[in-house]
C-alpha cells in the first residue's frame, strides 16, 4: 500500500468509454427498463435474444475484450467494464458475465490456441452463449478417454446460466489430473436441471453428466492457474456490476426522497435520509475507485490484480448491500412490493454473493494474499 | 527547470531528487526499531512544539530553494507553475521517503489560507504574503471558532471596529491549532453587527505577536495540548491586513474551509499502514475474524488513496472532479476508526498498559487523538449534511430561528 504504482489516468474513463456508455445507457434504457427485464427474465431463454443480439453485432460489446486473432475487437477489459457497469445498472438478464467473462477469460487463460480459434471467435460475435462449470463451486465430474474421444461423467451445481448456455467449459477429474473440457452439451448426455432461483435476472442450473462428448483445453495440471484467473475475471466484472447496481438504487432513492412529502416536507430533508445516503455515496464511490483499479489491473495483466480483484469485491458488495438495503428502507411500503423493482435489486446483491463469495469471503482470502496473518500461523 | 514535465518523468525526478536529500523508509523502518510514535496530534511541550517546527521548517525551506516546494504556484511566488495534481504526484512520492512529519500548522499556512489570499489578496499583499508562507518563513493559524460558533461558524461574535487606517479586535477564540508556532492568524471577526448574520463578517490577518493577542494553551484529550484558546483584547490591525472587502469575510471563509476538506483525503493513511505492519508482525497466529478485519482496514486504505488519485486525474485531464472529491475527509475519518478497532483488537491488554514494549502502549496516541479528527475542519456530520445538499442537491434542512 506504501506506494501505490498507477497511473491515475487508468482510473479516469476515457473518451471513447464515455462514448460507450452513453450508447449503452440508450439501448438499455429503451430495450432493458424494469418491465422489459422482468419479461425477459420470464421467458423461456431467460433473456432477449434480440438484444443480445444488437449488443454483441451492432454495439460489439461481447468482443471488446477479446483479442483481434480471436475475432474480438481487441480493446481492453476496461471498455467491458463499462459495458458491465451498464448492465448491472439495470440488472440486465442477459448472460454476458458467464459467456463474455468467465467462459472466454477461461479459454485465454488455458493458452490453448486451437480452442480458442474453436470456440471464442463465436462468444465475440454473440452467437454463442457459455458458462463454467466446477470453477466457482468445486464439481464432481470425471473425464474419461473412450474409443470416440473423452467422456464427461458426473454432477455440478450452481452453473450460472448452466440450462441454457451453449458451451461449457467443465473442470473435470481426468486421470492426468484435473483438467478443463470443452462440451457442447446434448440433452441425451447431459441433464439440466434449472434452479428455483432467488435472482431470476441470474439464472443457475444443476448438471448431470452421463457420458457426454467433450474436448480437452489446456494442458493437466493447469487448472488452478485458469481457475483463478477465471476468478479474478469474475470479482473484477462483478465489481463493475455492482457499481451500476448500486448506482442506481441511490439515483431512484434520491429520487424518490425529493418527491415523497411527509410531515409537510420532501422527507429527503430529514437529516436522519440526508446523512445514510451520504453514508451511501462515500461507500459507492469508494467502490467506484475500486472497480476501476480492479479493471485496469486485469486490462493490463498486472500481477495485482490478486489483490486488486479481492479488495474490488470486499468495497463492492458491501456498498451493494448497503444501498439496496437503503433502497427498500427509504421507499417505505411501495419499496416492498413485488411490483417496485427494489427487490431485484436486493435479489441480485444477495445471489450474487452466494455465487461468487460474500464481503468477508473475500477479505479472507485478500488477508491470505497480503500475509494479514501474524505470525506462527 | 521550464515546460511541463510528463506525470512519470516529473515522479521520477521527484524520487531523483527525494533519494539525495531524505532517507527512503523502506530501508530505513525495520520492524520492532525506530520511531513508534503514531500521534495523530501530538503531545509536545511549548519547546518541543517550537523545536519540531523548525525542523519542519528547515525541510519545507529545502524544497522551496530547490524548486520542490510551492509547485502549482506561479514563478513569481516561487512556484514551478506546475497543474494543481503535481502537488499530489509529489506526496505520492515523497511518502516513500523519511521526512519530518507536518503538525496542521503547515498544511494549514501552505493548502488553506495562501490559496486564499491568492484569491483574495491585493497584489501587494500577495507580494507581501505568499513566498514567506509558501516557504513557511511565516506560519498561519485559524482563528475561526469561537464558544458559541462551531459548526455554525457564521455565528461569530468577535467584533472588529474601524479606527484610523485599521480596525481594533476583540474577542475570544478556541481550538486553534498550532497558535503558539504561528506567526499570523486569520480572524473571522464581526465588523457589521445589525447585518444579516453572513454579510456582517470581515477577514483580518492578525500578527500573533501583536500586544493584545494572548495564547494559552488547551490540553485535550490526548493529555498534550496541540490546540488553544487566543484571547485578542483590542488588538489593533492595519487594513492592510484585511483579506478580501469588508462585508464579504464569509465568503473568504468559505474559500478556506472548501480548501481544508479537500485536503483531507490523505489523513490516516500512515497509521493504517502501521496497522496492517502490526497484524503482519503480531507473534500468534490471526483469528480469521482478524483477519478479515485487517483485511476491511487495507480496503479502506487502498480505496481511500484511489478515490485521491481519481481527483488528481481528473484535474490532470482538465476535468472538473465530481463526487470523488467530496468524499475524502469522510472515508479518512472512519480509516482513522477502523485502524484504532483493529488495534485494540490485535494488542489485547497491551494497548491499555504499557508494558514497554515497541509499538504497542504507542497506540494510545492514535486511540485518543483520531477523534479530533471526526470534529475539526468541519465535523463528519457536517460533511454529510454537504454531501446530501451540494453533491446530492437534496434539500436543506428547515432552520431555527436567529440563523
Ligand atoms: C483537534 C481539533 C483542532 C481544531 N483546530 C481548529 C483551528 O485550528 N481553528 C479553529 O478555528 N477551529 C479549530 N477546531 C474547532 C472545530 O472547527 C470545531 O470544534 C468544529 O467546527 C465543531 O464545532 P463545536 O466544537 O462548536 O461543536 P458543535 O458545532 O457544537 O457540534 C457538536 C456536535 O453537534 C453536531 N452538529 C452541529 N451542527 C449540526 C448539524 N447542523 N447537523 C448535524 N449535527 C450537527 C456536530 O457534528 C457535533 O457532533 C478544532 C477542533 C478540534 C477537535
Amino acid at each position: 500500500m506504501m506506494r501505490l504504482d498507477v497511473d491515475p489516468a487508468l482510473l479516469l474513463e476515457t473518451e471513447e468509454q464515455r462514448q460507450l456508455r452513453a450508447v449503452l445507457r440508450d439501448v438499455l434504457t429503451a430495450a432493458c427498463g424494469p418491465e422489459r427485464v422482468r419479461e425477459q427474465a420470464a421467458s423461456p431463454r431467460g433473456f432477449d435474444r434480440v438484444l443480445w443480439d444488437r449488443l454483441g453485432g451492432e454495439i460489439g460489446v461481447h468482443g471488446l475484450a477479446v483479442p483481434e486473432e480471436y475475432g474480438g475487437a481487441g480493446y481492453t477489459f476496461a471498455e467491458l467494464a463499462v459495458a458491465l457497469e451498464e448492465t448491472g445498472r439495470v440488472l440486465c438478464p442477459a448472460p454476458l458475465l458467464p459467456t463474455v467473462v468467465l467462459a472466454g477469460e477461461a479459454l485465454l487463460a488455458s493458452g490453448d490456441r486451437r480452442a480458442c480459434e474453436r470456440w471464442l471467435p463465436g462468444i465475440a460475435s454473440g452467437a454463442r452463449t457459455a458458462t463454467v462449470a466446477g470453477v466457482l463451486h468445486p464439481a464432481r465430474v470425471a473425464a474419461e478417454r473412450g474409443p470416440g474421444g473423452w467422456l464427461l461423467r458426473g454432477e455440478a451445481d450452481f452453473v450460472p446460466d448452466g440450462a441454457g448456455a451453449e458451451l461449457l467449459l467443465v473442470a473435470a477429474r481426468a486421470p492426468d489430473g484435473t483438467r478443463l473440457f470443452a462440451c457442447v452439451p446434448d440433452a441425451a448426455t447431459c441433464r439440466r436441471t434449472a434452479r428455483r432461483v432467488l435472482d431470476p435476472t441470474r439464472r443457475q442450473a444443476h448438471l448431470r453428466f452421463t457420458g457426454a462428448a467433450a474436448e480437452p483445453v489446456g494442458e493437466p495440471g493447469q487448472v488452478p492457474a485458469t481457475a483463478a484467473a477465471v476468478l479474478d475475471a469474475g470479482r473484477a466484472a462483478l465489481a463493475a456490476e455492482h457499481v451500476g447496481g448500486s448506482a442506481h438504487a441511490l439515483d431512484a432513492t434520491l429520487d424518490h426522497v425529493s418527491h415523497r412529502t411527509q410531515f409537510g416536507r420532501a422527507i429527503g430533508s430529514f437529516q436522519a435520509i440526508k446523512h445514510r445516503l451520504a453514508d451511501l455515496l462515500v461507500a459507492i464511490e469508494g467502490a467506484r475507485s475500486a472497480a476501476s483499479y480492479a479493471s485496469a489491473c486485469l486490462a493490463l495483466r498486472r500481477s495485482e490484480l490478486p489483490v486488486a480483484a479481492s479488495a474490488a469485491a470486499v468495497a463492492c458488495t458491501h456498498a451493494y448491500r448497503l444501498a439496496t438495503t437503503e433502497y427498500v428502507q427509504l421507499h417505505g411500503g411501495i419499496g416492498f412490493t413485488w411490483e417496485h423493482p427494489a427487490h431485484l435489486y436486493v435479489r441480485r446483491a444477495r445471489g450474487d454473493e452466494a455465487l461468487f463469495g460474500t464481503g468477508d469471503d473475500q477479505a479472507l482470502r485478500l488477508a491470505g494474499l497480503l500475509g494479514l496473518a501474524g505470525r506462527g500461523g | 527547470m521550464s515546460g511541463i514535465p510528463e506525470p512519470a518523468e516529473f515522479r521520477a525526478e521527484a524520487r531523483d531528487w527525494l533519494t539525495g536529500v531524505a532517507k527512503e523508509r523502506t530501508a530505513h523502518r525495520h520492524w520492532g526499531r525506530g520511531d513508534d510514535s503514531v500521534a495523530v496530534f501530538e503531545n509536545w511541550t511549548e519547546p518541543e512544539e517550537r523545536a519540531h517546527t523548525d525542523l519542519t521548517r528547515q525541510w519545507e525551506r529545502t524544497r522551496y530553494d530547490q524548486g520542490w516546494g510551492a509547485l502549482g504556484w506561479p514563478s513569481e511566488y516561487g512556484g514551478r507553475e506546475l497543474p494543481s495534481y503535481y502537488e499530489q504526484l509529489y506526496r505520492a512520492e515523497e511518502a516513500a521517503f523519511e521526512v519530518p512529519r507536518r503538525t496542521e500548522v503547515f498544511p494549514v499556512t501552505q493548502q488553506l489560507v495562501a490559496p486564499a489570499i491568492r484569491i483574495w489578496g491585493t497584489d501587494e499583499q500577495k507580494r507581501r504574503w505568499l513566498p514567506p508562507m509558501l516557504r513557511t518563513d511565516e506560519l498561519a493559524c485559524q482563528l475561526f471558532s469561537e464558544t458559541e460558533a462551531g459548526s455554525d461558524l457564521a455565528g461569530v461574535r468577535t467584533r472588529a471596529v474601524r479606527e484610523g487606517d485599521g480596525w481594533v479586535v476583540r474577542g475570544h477564540k478556541v481550538w486553534t491549532s498550532g497558535a503558539r508556532v504561528a506567526t499570523w492568524g486569520v480572524a473571522v471577526c464581526r465588523t457589521a453587527p445589525d447585518a444579516p448574520r453572513h454579510a456582517g463578517i470581515t477577514v483580518l490577518l492578525v500578527r500573533m505577536d501583536a500586544p493584545g493577542v494572548t495564547v494559552r494553551p488547551i490540553r485535550q484529550m490526548t493529555g498534550g495540548a496541540s490546540f488553544n484558546e487566543v484571547y485578542l483584547d483590542d488588538v489593533f490591525v492595519p487594513d492592510t491586513d484585511r483579506l478580501g472587502p469588508v462585508g464579504e469575510g464569509w465568503r473568504v471563509t468559505l474559500t478556506v474551509l472548501a480548501a481544508e476538506r479537500l485536503d483531507s483525503g490523505g489523513l490516516g493513511l500512515d497509521n493504517a499502514e502501521r496497522a496492517l505492519d502490526l497484524a503482519r508482525h503480531l507473534p500468534r497466529p490471526l483469528t480469521d475474524g482478524e483477519q478479515q478485519q485487517a483485511a476491511g482496514l487495507y480496503v479502506r486504505g487502498l480505496v481511500q488513496r484511489l478515490t485521491g488519485l481519481r481527483v488528481t486525474a481528473a484535474l490532470a485531464a482538465g476535468r472538473e472532479p465530481g463526487a470523488e472529491a467530496s468524499v475524502g475527509k469522510l472515508c479518512a475519518t472512519a480509516t482513522m476508526r477502523a485502524t484504532t478497532d483493529l488495534v485494540q483488537q490485535l494488542l489485547g491488554p497491551r494497548l491499555a498498559a504499557d508494558t514497554g514494549e515497541w509499538g504497542t502502549f504507542a497506540w494510545t496516541e492514535h486511540l485518543l487523538g483520531a477523534p479530533g479528527y471526526r470534529i475539526a475542519g468541519g465535523s463528519d456530520e457536517i460533511q454529510r449534511n454537504i454531501l446530501a445538499e451540494r453533491v446530492l442537491g437534496l434539500p436543506k434542512e428547515p432552520k431555527g430561528e436567529r440563523s
